[in-house]
Order: structure tokens, then sequence, then C-alpha cells
């Protein structure tokens, strides 16, 4: 089809486009195409360009002249996001990309003259061109780091409260200091003091400038003891020349000062020496609490099960920063998990101080997802006792010895955040506090008859886990359980066709299917009909090829390769599972934040473009291993 | 067939012959069915042309050049494109400083019109200034295809001064002033198909003003066009 006119007004487009990037580094060849492939389109001011309810994006628009605003679609849009695109410029590469509307509208905002190239065209000018394919890349790795530091600032100001030893004094000084001239008698003094609950006055001269401090500890020594007149001016009994700081001083500068001059306060001053607020040893004290390390040495020490209360807000708050500072999924769970195991073996340890178990082989179990390493903000307990019967012990008496510390530990994790179990999947039941023979035979009987709550059983149960205790008991139970499992092949078929049981939600039509829960439509149980598809598979994965590792993650690397997964298959899928999870406690976080139970409910249309593109993606690798399985066990 | 060689008054004679894949051709292009002027200017096909001649003229005028652009369903399509240069004033035409010695772009008259017919099909022609295209292309299909056409011309200069009204109403403006107001940029400035290219741009934005205001079809241009000339001739 090539004609003067074409060939002129094709060459026009290339010397347009080749002034603007990517198109200034793509292949004359793929330029040349793209110019061929385009048609120019007008769109008056105030006209939508692009938007949701056009439905599915079926063309890249390359701005040619005038200007176009884009912002974010949706109630919750906010002014300033809005962005003002100029010639040269491309969207929706993220929308046609995912094949999906668009969540921005593009509006344009004077007369604008667009080259418009549709989706087909797009697609193999993406296969073409390698420096397209990058930019377009690019551009939605670009969207992904967005998404990533818009719930970054979402948690920071949350974070930001958490303030560390790094703080200047200027963000740890909560409030006004309050002063006296030196000629104010003590009796005023010690009035205004105990009026306003102050710890310490600050006298300053006429310039504001601090000469002299006054504490509480010094009345008794100053002024009861020596019988000094109330009536004195404030400076004959004030340690003059009091320790100051710049407000740019850190926290640590504080420390250090406080330390080496014996002091417990520290004045911060501005540049011309004004006094601008009061640090007292009592507020570092409090910041050094936000460190991992001091949380974990504060468990560890912990002498009551009041002092682990704490902790375990101190862990949530922790939990947050790391959210805010965008640690991923795997690392977030694992990291919750790793604490509350250390909240438990602490509990474990002060109980066992008040029970004899000197002299038993025991260990203490957990299932499901701490059992899986696996835990999110909201948990409950799932654990279990297994302990060595020898011939001179009594089995009931035993038992009821584990059954009476079982009951107090339980008690106990209550009370640090860990709520009982509503299903009674705790070590003190009697069904649950049994002796590695009756724990063999508990699991042995479920591989062999693998009827429905057999099944249900196994996706608990046999994800356990040693907590505390002798940890070889928890092997030689999980070595068992694998010669039972190889023994028993239909177990494993049935255990794959239950994971089965729940499909991805992934819609024909639609992105996703979100009307699963009639009571909540509009969402999807990120944990029914996500997670739980993975962490199922791989629990088949693994119990097929004796991977003793509980943790899907883990599951999925070590049985996987076994299994010649593909690395690359096998890092996707892992991928979108720690994705949901990622999703799953920045849901639960804000459901907690605004008062609500954390539930695994998540609205997609909620979600950016990019993060429903990357949900989808996460669907799709549940589906792939589902489809493993199907290929296995001839489902 | 009696309309090709019937006699047009006050007009050079139809003298030659046609050959007879030209006639076919004609045949062809006089089978198509009009098109429907009334559908919406987003599902019609517009053919926006520009001229070039030998001088000033219309009279005497004879045509250089045609460059000629659809705008389909509201878009341009660079495909969708044409040019012609006409071979029997090679000597005129290579006096012009757009002129492109192309083989495949410069025909014997008679081709010439027919390709430019082929390319239109029934689709509404558009001009700036039609009146003085219209004469030129009516002429020469006149004299080397001896017919007579009744295609309708949309003169966007006429449209554009009545809907444009708060801009300018003076319907001789010139295009350059509507393309400096608008900042709409040539690529070769008086190349037919740069200028075909640039009156496609208003045209675009032209549809656009109109359809806001209620003009939605080809035919309402058509109606548009007239009436004002009316008006302007009568006032």
């Amino acid at each position: 089809m090539s004609n003067s006119a074409t060939a002129m007004l094709v060459s026009a487009a290339i010397d347009f486009l080749r002034a603007y990037p990517p198109f200034d580094r793509m292949e004359a060849e793929a330029l040349r195409f793209l110019a061929e492939h385009v048609k120019l389109a007008h769109y008056p001011k105030g006209a939508r360009i692009l938007a949701s309810e056009m439905g599915v994006a079926r063309t890249l628009h390359v701005l040619q002249r005038g200007k176009v605003r884009s912002k974010p679609g949706g109630s919750a849009s906010v002014e300033h996001s809005a962005v003002t695109l100029g010639p040269g410029q491309c969207f929706s590469i993220s929308a046609l990309m995912a094949q999906q509307p668009s969540s921005t509208v593009y509006v344009a905002r004077d007369d604008v003259f667009c080259y418009d190239l549709p989706a087909d065209d797009f697609f193999s000018l993406t296969q073409k061109s390698t420096v397209f394919n990058l930019f377009c890349t690019q551009h939605i790795a670009g969207l992904l780091n967005q998404s990533q530091q818009q719930l970054q600032l979402q948690l920071a100001q949350r974070a930001g409260e958490q303030k560390t030893m790094n703080s200047p004094l200027g963000a740890i000084i909560k409030r006004q200091p309050v002063a006296v001239g030196p000629e104010t008698s003590i009796r005023q003094v010690v009035e205004l003091m105990a009026a306003r609950h102050l710890g310490s006055m600050i006298v300053v001269d006429a310039g504001q400038q601090p000469i002299g401090i006054f504490t509480l500890s010094d009345v008794l020594k100053r002024i009861v003891l020596p019988g000094a007149s109330l009536d004195q001016p404030i400076a004959s009994v004030m340690s003059p020349a009091p320790l100051t700081l710049p407000l740019a001083a850190n926290a640590h500068d504080a420390a250090l000062a406080m330390a080496m001059h014996a002091v417990r306060h520290v004045l911060a001053v501005d540049e011309g020496g004004c006094l601008q607020g009061v640090v007292s040893e009592r507020d570092l004290f409090k910041l050094q609490g936000a460190g991992l390390r001091q949380i974990r040495h504060a468990i560890d020490s912990a002498a009551s099960i009041e002092v682990l209360q704490h902790a375990r807000n101190d862990v949530r708050q922790l939990s947050l920063t790391m959210l805010a500072e965008g640690v991923g999924g795997q690392e977030m769970t694992q990291f919750i998990s790793t604490l509350n195991d250390t909240v438990t073996r602490r509990v474990i340890e002060l109980n066992l101080d008040r029970h004899d178990l000197y002299g038993i082989d025991w260990a203490w179990l957990s299932f499901g997802s701490e059992g899986r390493d696996e835990q999110t903000f909201t948990t409950d307990q799932d654990n279990g006792i297994v302990y060595l019967l020898t011939d001179i012990m009594d089995r009931e008496q035993t038992q009821l010895r584990f059954l009476e510390f079982a009951r107090d530990v339980n008690d106990d994790l209550d009370k640090c955040g860990f709520p009982l179990c509503k299903g009674n999947i705790m070590a003190s039941n009697p069904e649950l506090c049994l002796t590695l023979e009756e724990w063999d035979e508990r699991f042995a009987c479920w591989v062999r008859e693998p009827e429905p709550q057999a099944l249900l059983n196994a996706t608990i149960f046999f994800d356990f886990r040693p907590l505390y205790g002798k940890f070889n008991l928890a092997h030689r139970l999980r070595l068992s359980l694998f010669r039972q499992a190889q023994g028993n092949p239909l177990f494993l078929r049935m255990l794959a066709q239950n994971a089965l049981s729940v499909a991805p939600p992934l819609g024909r039509i639609r992105d996703f299917v979100t009307d699963a829960d009639p009571e909540h439509p509009g969402t999807i149980d990120l944990k029914k009909y996500g997670v739980r598809l993975f962490t199922d598979a791989a629990r088949v994965f693994a119990l097929a090829r004796q991977v003793e590792a509980t943790n899907t993650v883990s599951r999925l690397k070590r049985a996987g390769g076994l299994m010649h997964i593909r690395p690359d298959d096998l890092a996707a899928s892992i991928e979108g599972f720690n994705f949901l999870q990622l999703l799953r406690l920045r849901h639960q976080h804000f459901e907690q934040e605004h008062g609500r139970p954390g539930d695994n409910l998540v609205k997609p249309d909620e979600l950016n473009e990019i993060e429903r593109r990357v949900l989808k993606e996460a669907f799709r690798q549940a589906r792939k291993l589902q489809a493993r399985l199907k290929l296995d066990y001839q489902l | 067939m009696a309309w090709y060689s019937r006699l047009l008054a006050g007009q050079e004679r139809f003298i030659g012959e046609l050959s007879s894949s030209q006639q076919r051709l004609l045949a062809d292009w006089n089978e198509l069915p009009p098109a429907d002027l009334k559908r919406s200017h987003y599902r019609s096909r517009y053919v926006v042309v520009d001229v070039e001649t030998t001088a000033v003229n219309a009279k005497a005028d004879r045509l250089v050049s045609i460059g000629a652009l659809a705008v389909v369903d509201g878009l341009i399509d660079f495909k969708d494109a044409f040019y012609v240069s006409l071979a029997n004033d090679r000597v005129n035409a290579a006096a012009s400083p757009f002129f492109v010695d192309r083989p495949e772009a410069s025909l014997a008259p008679a081709d010439a019109m027919l390709a430019f017919l082929r390319f239109s099909g029934k689709s509404p022609w558009v001009a700036y200034h039609a009146l003085f295209a219209g004469k030129i292309v009516a002429g020469t299909m006149a004299k080397d295809l001896g017919i007579e056409l009744r295609q309708p011309w949309i003169d966007l200069a006429w449209v554009m001064s009545d809907l444009f009204r708060d801009i300018s109403d003076d319907a001789q403006w010139c295009l350059d002033a509507w393309l400096d107001h608008f900042a709409i940029e040539s690529i070769q400035r008086h190349h037919v198909v740069s200028d075909a290219f640039v009156t496609a741009k208003l045209l675009q934005i032209t549809i656009a003003r109109a359809t806001r205001k209620g003009f939605e079809t080809p035919n309402s241009f058509l109606e548009l066009a007239k009436a004002r000339r009316h008006m302007h001739q009568s006032g």
C-alpha cells in the first residue's frame, strides 16, 4: 500500500516521534511500523479520551499535540495526584498490557491530537521492538514501584510515630518547655511543677537562655533536708549551667551526654541558644523499645506475662514499620511467626517454673499457619503436645500433668494476644496432648482412611512444627508420616483432590469471580480462594516427595526442585503466593486500623491497575500448581 | 454510453477515446452507491482534497496535481491518502517547486482522474475554498473523462466561518489564518498532500465543534455552507 502521499505523511510522523523517548531509540523498522499503523485522532477540549467506563483499553495514545490531564479514577481520587501529559507521551500502557479498563481518567485540556495505535498493533510492536518492549516493562515496573511507594506513604505516618535513636531532638520533644526567671521563688516553682506534673523546671534569663535546672530530686536534697526557705529565689537552689544540645542533635547524642555528665535531663536549644525543649532520660528509654533486637531481648528476658503482653504490642508496631519499609510478604509472615514463636517459648518457659515436667521427653507443636511459619496479623492458637511414655510412667497421670501445664500456657498465650482457638485445636485438649505412639496412630488412621474429616485434619496437623522441647520427637513423627503416606497412594490422591476442590477465582469474562460469598459481594477471600490454593498444593508436593519443610515457600522450592519444575516457574509461583500474603497483611492492617477485625476479604475493584494485574497473575500461578496436581494424580 | 460522450456547454469538449479498461474503471465508480450523507461524522468517510494548478485563474487553469486524505470515522489514516500529478502538464508541473517526478504518481490526465475517483469513491469531498477546487476538478473530469460530476463538495471555509464565528466569521479568511489560530503545523506548506493533511486536521476540529452544536452529519455541513453562502450573497 505504498504511495507517495502515505510515504510523506508517515515520514512526517516518524520525524515527530523520533524527538521523544522511547521512539528516539527505537529500531528504524519498528518506528516505521508504528508510524504506518497509527491513526491521527482529534479530541476537543474537555473530551474524555480514556476512562474505565470505556471498557478494556483498545488503543495506545501517543500525544501529538496539546495537553492531557490524567488522574486516578474512582471516588478516592485526589486532586494533587493529577498529572499533565504533553506531546510525545503515551497512555495507557499499563491498561493495554493488562487488557483491562484504565483506572486512570485521561481528559483533553485543549485541542488534542493523538496518534492512536490499535491494541493488536501495539502488541505486535512490543514484539518487533526490544526498545519499546523494555520501555513498556519498565513503565509497568515504575508503576509497581509507585504503588509500593503509596503503600509506604500510607504506613509511614504510622511508622513515623515510632521514633528511633537516630531521631533529632526536635522530633522527640513533645511539649513546650516550661521555664521561669531566676528571681521566681522556690514555692512558686514547686507549685508549678506539682500543678503541671513536671519532673524538672528550667531557669532562663531575660533572653530565654537556660541558666539552670531544678528537678524533683533536688526538692528532697536541697530544700526539704536542709530546711531551706520556700521564699528564696530558685536561683539559689538550682543546678547552674545545665547541659544543652542543639535541636539537630539526635537521641544518641543526648544519651551519650547524659552518661558522660551523669545527668538525667538535656536541654535542647536553637541556634541562638534559646530553650526549645527538655529531653529526659525517660524519653530516651522509651525510644529504645523499637528495634527487633530489643524486642527479642525483652521477650527472652521477660519475667512475667505482663511484660510479654507489652512485647506483643511492640511486635505489632515493628511489623507495621516493616510493612511500611516495603518488606515482602514472605519476610513479613516469617518475621511475625518468629517473634510469635519467641513469645510462645517464653510463655512456656515461664510456666515450666510452675509445672514439673522434669525427666519426660516432650515437645510443644504448632499447627496450621503457625506450623507453616505463615502467620498474619490475625492469628489464633493452633498447638499440641507430643511426649514419650516410658514403662515406669502412668499414662493417665502423665497426660494429666501435661494438660494442666498446657491449660496454663494456652491461657497465658491468650493474654498475650493469641486468642484461644474456637475449634479447640490446643494442647490443653486431651485429643491433642498425646504420646508419640498415639500421634503416630492418629496420623496413620487419617492416611489409611482419607474420609473428608481426615483430609481436613491432614491440612491442619500435617503442617506441624516443634516449637519447644525435644525437636527430635517431631522429626520421628514426620518420618513415620512419610512412611504412611508412601504406603497409601490413595491418600495422596485424595489429598490432591481435596486441594483441587477450590478453583482460583478467575472469571471467564470478567477478571475475577467476586461473588463466591453472597454475604460479601464484590470481594475475594484471599485466604480461602488464594493462599490456601498454594499451601494445599505445596503440602501434597511435600508429602509425596518426603520434604520435611512445612513452610509453603520452602516446600515449593524443595519439592519443586525434586519434581523438575523449572526454576522460573517455581519463582513465579512463589512470587504469586507472596503477593497474596502481602495483600492480606495490608488489608488486615487497614481493617484493624479502622477498628474492624482483620478479615481476608479484598475488593479487587479497589486495587490499582497493577495490583489487579499481579493479583490475576498470582491466581494464574495457583491454577498452574493445580494443573500439576491434576497431571500427577490423573484427576 | 451517452452519459460520458455528451457535450458540455461552455467547457472544453471531450474529444478523446477511453480505453476499455478506463471505461470499466469509470463504470465501476459510477455503479458505487452514493454515500449516505445522513450518518454521523464519526460513521462517515470524507475525502479532503487540495489541488495545485498552473495559475490562479480558474477559467484558464489546468490541474497539476491532487493531494487527498480520507477522514474515516473521525480519524486520519495515513494509508488512506492519495497523490497524483498530471502528466500532460509535465512542463508546468516540473516548474512547481514541489514537483516530484515519480513515475507511479505521474499519470496521464484521464488515468489520474480515474485514480482520484477510485480513491474517493462516492465519499463527499471537502476542501478549503471548495469552489475553486471543485471547478478545476470538474473541468478536468469533463475534458479528460467526458463526465459531469454531481459529487457534493463541502466548503470548509464556509462551514468554519459559521461554526467558529467567535473566532472569525469571514469566509474569505485564508487557510493560514485558521492554521495559525489552531497552531496546526504543516509538513511542507503548499504541497498538496501537506495542505490536504492540515485541512483534514481542521476538518477534525470542525467535526468536534459541529457535533457539540448539533450538526452531526455531512449533510448538515452541506446545508450549513449553502445557507451561509446564500445569506452572505443576499446580505
